[in-house]
């Protein structure tokens, strides 16, 4: 077991210097036989190669951020490249070492090489001036390496003189004379002379520690470390202060020679590579080995790592390996619209739509600390998570999420449940499966991690993944198994390559198997598949809403539609998961597990789904808004066969016309054939029209074409003896014998034709035609022509008259075209004919498919929820509630059912049903109603509101009782299960369930406003009915809260006003009708309309309706009046001008003609029997519920206004019952 | 282990999904299987109430004893009058006590199925305590289990039915039954909001082997309970646009479309559509008791004199 994964491999001569490009996939190797190769590792090619060296090449080095490439020979020499492949070469040779060249690199900012070399010196060299700048002694043997500090003026280096030593090369960046800017030209190098040079740099520490040479020294990127690496087999770590060094610790292992030891980019590791044929990791802090790789035959020379990615590149006798330390894939599991993924150890959550990202849990005491989990299965059900882990031979671990995270995030070693396995997932809200790979037996586990069900799988299983329901996917070396779990058996199995991850589409249709170089799209039975092949690796994939699976290889991110069709979307320089993909912007996570976003444009595939599902209008959509359609899709749709979709996009003539006759759109065709207007387009055009019957078309091209001949037939065909006639003149005018003599024989037109005979001197034939057909006169015409007579002709034989004629014309034809092969009308002709491709009328546009059928009520729901808003709250205060329910107690509900420990069997007793816990929790009169208590109920109600009527309450009672209660059977014949339908459904014990509110109270406030609608329509008595109704159904609403109760008794006070309005109203209307001499009570009854309490827009109509009846009425003074109260409503304008005529004609003329019972100074409410004002300080009583006033004989009686209660009547009021 | 026709046959029956199970075509006659897929086949017919294909389905004159069960059931179903019925129950009573003697047509299984046909005939027929005891109380047989859990549920016990169910964990492996049963217990307690019963049947549903529009049903059902309405009426006509007449369906969308926020008229409607369909239906009864009730309830109050009538 190894978690070196191997990315990419070469076989050469022996390589002895390696470097990463910093931002390209691109590995320099030096080669002992003197060749410099460039390797593109991500593609696996050789880009270039630098021959020029003589001898072995050791040190090699890319400028960090030019296109640069140093490299330091055997022959003594230093070479300076451009790597850029249109212009590659060898830049300049710096010539001064006097041996070996061990190792060169650039400065991170300065325009220096620094080289080590075996004459004992380091050198420090210009590149911009091509001088040496600085040349570092004090090394008594072999200088094996240098390399500048990635920030700081230092260097460090390693020599066979079994020291590390670090210079400080402050001084040359001050005050060297050669430091100039790339654009300095590098003319201000004065002579070299070496004596300066020991000026700016010296010897600052001097490590002493290895007992033999030391091979490698480098600095760590940003701690005060250094690591050196020798041949007494030991990697030292080195610790720099400003003024001393010393040694921290050994790292002892290898058993031989170490050549190189490096520090992981990112993660506290050293990574060392020796003549002991090994690669080894080791931990930083606790210096102890982690991991060994081993070789076999090769001995390695050199390890370099990427400057910031987890990448390594190792030389060994026969080549190079670049690899990894540890997989980069991060586990993660998307549920919805929730990514949970493993970043740095930790479980986390991330929002697609808000993009909050927390963590949730710690996975830190989770097998290796150097290894990151490898998959992640997430269970909504029950909020955990599943995670797999390779260190010690595979592990998983079952763990539960955080409901909420407040403060420290808790670790899974809390209360996680592990076990061992290679392959862990959810496979139902309640199980698991583990697979073992070794034993090859995949468990199904239950939460408590017990074995339910051991599986012993068909086929070599190296990997399993959720198969749907009750099904597993297991993926072999060969196939892919979609393997029944209940009864262990395999429903489909599909050849592939060895599957690594798989995707589930949103609805869980179709699932993405996904392998190193294949995609293979199934349906859920696998019963159908398409295969995508990749040359490049494939890393992830998502399914977007469409149903178009968007998958990402190393370089790309692409799409494939299921049946196989895929194509590129945008290109990557580094690889990213896909994690979602939602409209234009895809959810990844990128190698360092942060989640990132990129947005793309959908429109090709989107396009290509539309017309693989021939849904034109999207494509129309598509069409008008983008203009992405180029020479691709075009030749795309030719090729799937929709040319005549294709034409619509096509601007270039000739293949707008080639594509009109490919898919017969003659017009089309016909058009663009004008605008190229050739001979053989016409004859094209043609000789497909003539196939599809349309001979209008063909004759207009034989006329383009002057194609006499063919025009003549044609004519004959269709039967057209006018343009036969026609065409007989032109050849006259023509003079084309042979075209006069056809026209004449098509046309039947014997005189003609004898007429062609006589012109060409074809006299005998003229005769004779003429003769045959019994023109005597014209053939003795002909005769005397010829200067001969009858008797000269005795000879020849007699024919009698032919009977022979052009067939007559039984259906004219010439009018008429032969029906097409295609009426051509598509759905893109009428949009293009309306010009909607122009963006004229809007097209209604459904993005992906337009909802299913089955969905539609939950949209209609959500529609209406859209609707109903509250117009205009009442503005009114209403009395408020008696909240606390004052006298009502309830008994206290005794225990349930006491805890017996009663054996199963048939002495088994009926327990308290569900309804009786619903009458025992709640003291409101609509739970009573809905546990189908309705006597309580009634008691309930009377008690509470004063209802004594309740035969009008019947439908509403059995209304909410039937919503209350489902049923379901689910074992066959028996009779179904009485369900009772829970308001709180998240509670389950007896004492605290209530049943459903059937009718909730903002129902009641929609159906409220629809009576306000139809007031303000004027549909009274509808308006009437519904207040009633609503006041009805408001007895029986579930209030959950001291706000609700406030709304509820708002709505009462609400509907009651309008029922009073609307009840006098329509006894005004009635009086009108019935007793039209009693004016006063007219007036009288439109002036109390205008005192119950309206909405603002009703209170408008009450009071312009009163208005003008008071006006007709010459009560001009209380008109004025109405007039002034409706201008403080601020109405129309329109409106305000004839409100303010009224009140000018007020005041002109002060006087009411007929005195009415109405005093609008002193308040007063209206009596809802009788419709007179009951004065401030009267005596009256009130309706228990509704609070309608009515003067005081009334008490005792039933209240006419709503018929449910007796007025005056002692209530409680309704109780809190939250 | 059943062969897998048998166990896809006993997977739809059990899943409700009897339509397609009466449909599909039996096994030839001389297989393993044909025996117990013929029963399957019947007793989904009865499923039905169409009892009349299922007597047909079941050979005159078999003596196995399983066989016999189902036609008693059918003819208990099928039963006009009580004297009919009774007598169905009364030929269920003797193959219940005949399968304890030792000459019997039939093996153990079918044994265990005249236990289960007697006890769901006994249940329907109201005599809870007579199901309960020709069940059994040690009973291994899973279908048993259910028709037990069932009935303890329907006498409010869901104690006994978990008590029940825990007890048949022990010995059922991870049995889909076992986890049907599991979910009606959850329709009834509703335990942790319902969730387990409504997993069940959304994965079930996802289930790439059958299709059933009793799921769907149930899960509308679940969701009515969970107050999802929205949700479940698009569950609700899904399966009715797969079985437009199934009373059950209609029930719950009559409940649906009670407690959604359409119009009051609108549910009004749907249920009277129900009511003359469906006059049998337990919720219809029970909604004409109720209404009986009401009359009654009424009279116990007084209402004053209207006003004018002095």
């Amino acid at each position: 077991m190894s978690v070196m994964l191997t990315k990419f491999e070469s076989k050469s001569n022996r390589v002895k210097g390696l470097a990463f490009h910093p931002t390209q996939p691109l590995l320099a190797a030096a080669l002992h036989n003197g060749s410099v190769q460039l390797w593109n590792y991500r593609m696996g090619v050789l880009v270039d190669r630098f021959e020029e060296h003589e001898g072995p090449v050791r040190g090699v080095a890319i400028h960090p951020s030019r296109a640069l490439l140093v490299t330091g020979g055997d022959d003594y020499k230093i070479k300076v490249w451009d790597i850029r492949p249109q212009n590659r070469r060898c830049l300049f040779t710096l010539h001064g070492h006097l041996d070996y060249l061990r190792t060169v690199q650039f400065h991170h900012e300065m325009p220096w090489i620094i080289s080590a070399s075996d004459d004992q010196t380091i050198r420090i060299w210009n590149s911009t001036s091509r001088q040496c700048i600085a040349i570092l002694t004090g090394h008594s043997h072999y200088v094996m390496s240098a390399q500048f500090h990635p920030k700081d003026d230092l260097v460090v280096s390693a020599s066979m003189d079994q020291t590390v030593r670090v210079w400080d090369i402050s001084g040359l960046r001050k005050g060297s004379p050669n430091q100039s800017g790339p654009s300095g030209g590098g003319s201000a190098a004065g002579p070299g002379n070496f004596e300066t040079y020991d000026n700016f740099s010296s010897v600052k520490y001097v490590l002493e520690g290895h007992d033999r040479g030391v091979n490698y020294a480098t600095f760590h990127p940003t701690l005060p470390l250094i690591i050196s690496a020798a041949d007494d087999r030991v990697i030292k770590i080195w610790r720099m202060s400003e003024t001393k060094a010393w040694e921290v610790d050994s790292c002892r292992g290898h058993f031989n020679n170490v050549s190189t030891a490096v520090f992981h980019p990112k993660h506290e590791l050293i990574v060392s590579c020796g003549e002991d044929k090994t690669v080894r990791v080791w931990d930083l802090t606790k210096r102890t080995a982690i991991q060994t790789f081993r070789r076999e035959q090769d001995r390695f020379w050199v390890l370099a790592s990427h400057p910031n990615l987890n990448l390594f590149a190792a030389g060994h006798d026969s080549g190079l390996i670049v690899f990894k330390l540890e997989r980069e894939r991060p586990a993660f599991s998307v549920h919805q619209n929730t990514l949970y993924y493993i970043r740095d150890k930790y479980v986390r959550s991330y929002d697609f739509d808000s993009g909050a990202d927390v963590g949730l849990l710690s996975v830190r005491k989770f097998g290796s600390p150097y290894i990151p989990p490898r998959t992640l299965s997430f269970n909504p059900a029950e909020k955990s998570t599943l995670i797999t882990i390779s260190s010690d031979n595979g592990l998983y671990e079952i763990a539960g999420l955080p409901q909420q995270v407040q403060g420290e995030v808790k670790d899974s070693s809390v209360d996680g449940k592990r076990g061992n396995g290679q392959s862990a997932i959810f496979v139902a809200r309640n199980r698991f499966a583990v697979l073992n790979k070794t034993t090859q037996i995949i468990e199904v586990r239950d939460l408590s991690n017990s074995v339910v069900k051991t599986i012993k799988p068909p086929v070599q299983t190296n990997e399993i993944f959720y198969g749907g329901t009750a099904s597993l996917i297991l993926s072999s070396p060969t196939s892919v198994v979609l393997y029944d779990i209940q009864q262990q058996k395999v429903i489909a199995e599909i050849n592939s390559p060895p599957v690594k991850y798989i995707v589930w589409s949103g609805d869980g249709a179709l699932v993405a198997l996904m392998s190193k170089h294949t995609i293979t799209v199934a349906n859920k039975t696998f019963s159908q598949h398409s295969l995508v092949h990749e040359t490049i690796r494939i890393k992830s994939g998502a399914w977007d809403d469409a149903g178009v699976f968007i998958y990402s290889t190393l370089n790309h991110v692409k799409y494939c539609l299921a049946q196989g069709d895929h194509g590129v979307i945008c290109t990557l320089d580094n690889p990213v998961y896909l994690t979602r993909v939602k409209g234009k912007t895809i959810h990844c996570l990128d190698r360092s597990a942060r989640p990132r976003t990129i947005t793309f444009d959908p429109t090709e595939y989107r396009f290509k789904l539309a017309l693989l599902r021939n849904n034109y209008e999207e494509m129309l959509y598509i069409i008008k808004t983008s203009n992405l359609l180029g020479q691709s899709i075009i030749a795309y749709l030719q090729q799937k066969g929709f040319p005549e979709i294709a034409l619509h996009f096509v601007q270039d003539t000739n293949t707008r016309f080639e594509l009109a006759l490919e898919c017969g759109n003659l017009d089309v065709a016909m058009e663009t054939a004008k605008t190229i207007d050739r001979v053989d387009c016409w004859n094209r055009l043609a000789q497909q029209a003539l196939k599809q019957g349309n001979h209008k078309i063909v004759e207009k091209c034989y006329q383009q074409t002057k194609n006499f001949d063919k025009l003549s037939f044609l004519y004959l065909a269709t039967g057209s003896t006018e343009k036969l006639s026609k065409m007989q003149k032109i050849a006259n005018a023509r003079g084309d014998p042979m075209s006069r003599f056809h026209n004449a024989l098509y046309a039947g037109d014997v005189e003609a034709r004898i007429a062609v005979l006589r012109d060409v001197g074809l006299h005998p034939l003229a005769y004779l035609t003429a003769k045959t057909n019994g023109l005597n006169d014209l053939a003795l015409e002909i005769l005397e022509a010829a200067g001969l007579s009858e008797a000269d002709v005795d000879d020849v034989p007699k024919f009698p008259v032919s009977s022979l004629k052009p067939p007559p014309i039984i259906t004219t034809t010439t009018p008429l075209n032969w029906p097409s092969v295609q009426a051509g009308e598509n759905f893109f002709d009428r949009a293009l004919v309306n010009g909607v491709l122009e963006g004229g009328t809007e097209a209604s546009y459904g993005n992906g498919d337009a909802g299913a059928a089955g969905a539609s009520s939950a949209l209609d729901a959500w529609a209406r929820d859209e609707e109903v808003h509250e117009e205009i709250d009442p503005e009114e205060g209403g009395w408020e509630l008696d909240a606390d329910g004052g006298d009502f107690e309830t008994e206290q509900a005794p225990d349930a059912a006491p805890a017996e420990d009663e054996e199963l069997g048939a002495g088994a007793t009926p327990g308290a049903s569900e309804v009786e816990h619903w009458v025992r929790n709640s003291p409101l009169a609509v739970d009573h109603v809905a546990a189908g208590s309705f006597d309580t109920a009634m008691q309930l109600l009377n008690r509470q509101l004063g209802i004594t009527n309740f035969a009008a309450l019947k439908p509403l009672f059995l209304s909410i009782y039937r919503s209350s209660h489902t049923y379901l059977s689910p074992v066959a014949s028996l009779p179904p299960l009485q369900l009772h339908v829970r308001r709180n459904p998240e509670e389950s014990a007896p004492s605290r369930v209530l049943p459903i509110a059937a009718c909730p109270l903002q129902s009641l406030r929609s159906e409220l406003t629809e009576g306000y609608r139809a007031v303000s329509g004027n549909k009274l008595a509808e308006a009437q009915g519904i207040f009633k109704s609503v006041l009805h159904a408001l007895l029986l609403v579930v209030l959950a809260s001291d706000d609700e109760a406030k709304q509820w008794r708002e709505t009462v006070t609400a509907a009651r006003e309008y029922l009073v309005g609307v009840s006098i109203e329509l006894e005004r209307r009635r009086i009108v009708e019935q007793e039209p001499d009693n004016v006063r009570r007219n007036l009288e009854l439109a002036a109390y309309f205008t005192h119950c309490q309206l909405q603002p827009p009703h209170m408008q109509i009450a009071l312009r309706s009163a208005i003008g009846v008071f006006a007709k009425a010459n009560n001009n003074v209380h008109a004025a009046k109405f007039a002034r109260r409706l201008l403080d409503l601020k109405p129309d304008p329109k409106i305000v001008a004839q409100a303010r005529q009224r009140i000018a004609a007020g005041d002109r003329n002060p006087t009411n003609a007929i005195d009415i019972a109405y005093d609008d100074f002193t308040p007063f409410e209206i009596c809802a029997a009788t419709y007179t004002p009951i004065y401030k300080g009267s005596p009256s009583v009130h309706c228990p519920y509704t609070n309608a006033t009515f003067l005081s004989e009334f008490k005792g009686k039933l209240d006419p206004l709503v018929g449910l209660t007796e007025i005056g009547a002692p209530a409680s009021g309704l109780p809190a019952a939250w | 282990m059943d062969s897998s026709e048998l166990y896809h046959v006993k997977q739809q029956f059990v899943l409700g999904a009897y339509t397609s199970l009466v449909k599909s075509p039996l096994p030839d006659p001389n297989s393993p299987d044909y025996h117990l897929a013929l029963l399957y086949q019947a007793r989904a017919y009865i499923a039905l109430n169409d009892t009349t294909s299922a007597l047909n389905l079941i050979p005159d004159g078999t003596d196995n004893v399983a066989l016999k069960a189902a036609a008693s059931l059918a003819q208990y179903i099928a039963a006009k009058d009580d004297t009919s019925g009774e007598a169905a129950l009364e030929e269920l009573r003797d193959l219940a006590v005949e399968i304890e003697g030792d000459d019997v047509q039939g093996t153990e299984r079918d044994k265990e199925l005249v236990r289960v046909l007697a006890g769901t005939a006994f249940a329907r027929a109201g005599e809870i305590e007579e199901a309960l005891e020709s069940l059994g109380t040690e009973t291994e047989d899973l279908e048993a289990v259910a028709v037990i859990v069932q009935i303890y549920l329907s006498i409010n016990r869901p104690d006994l039915a978990k008590k029940e169910f825990d007890r048949a964990k022990r010995w059922a492996e991870d049995d889909l039954l076992l986890q049907l049963i599991e979910s009606s217990i959850g329709l009834v307690t509703g335990k942790d909001n319902y969730s387990n019963t409504l997993s069940f049947y959304t994965e079930q549903i996802g289930n790439p082997s059958l299709t059933s529009p009793h799921l769907l049903t149930a899960r509308g059902v679940t969701r009515i309970l969970r107050n999802e309405i929205p949700e479940a009426r698009s569950d609700l006509e899904e399966s009715l646009g797969q079985q437009p007449q199934d009373a059950e369906s209609l029930a719950a969308f009559t409940v649906a479309a009670g407690l959604g926020a359409g119009k009051r008229s609108e549910a009004a409607d749907a249920w009277s559509k129900f009511e003359t369909e469906h006059p049998s239906h337990p919720l219809v009864i029970d909604v004409t008791n109720k209404a009986a009730l009401f009359d009654e309830a009424v009279t116990k109050f007084t209402v004053p004199p209207a006003i004018g009538a002095h």
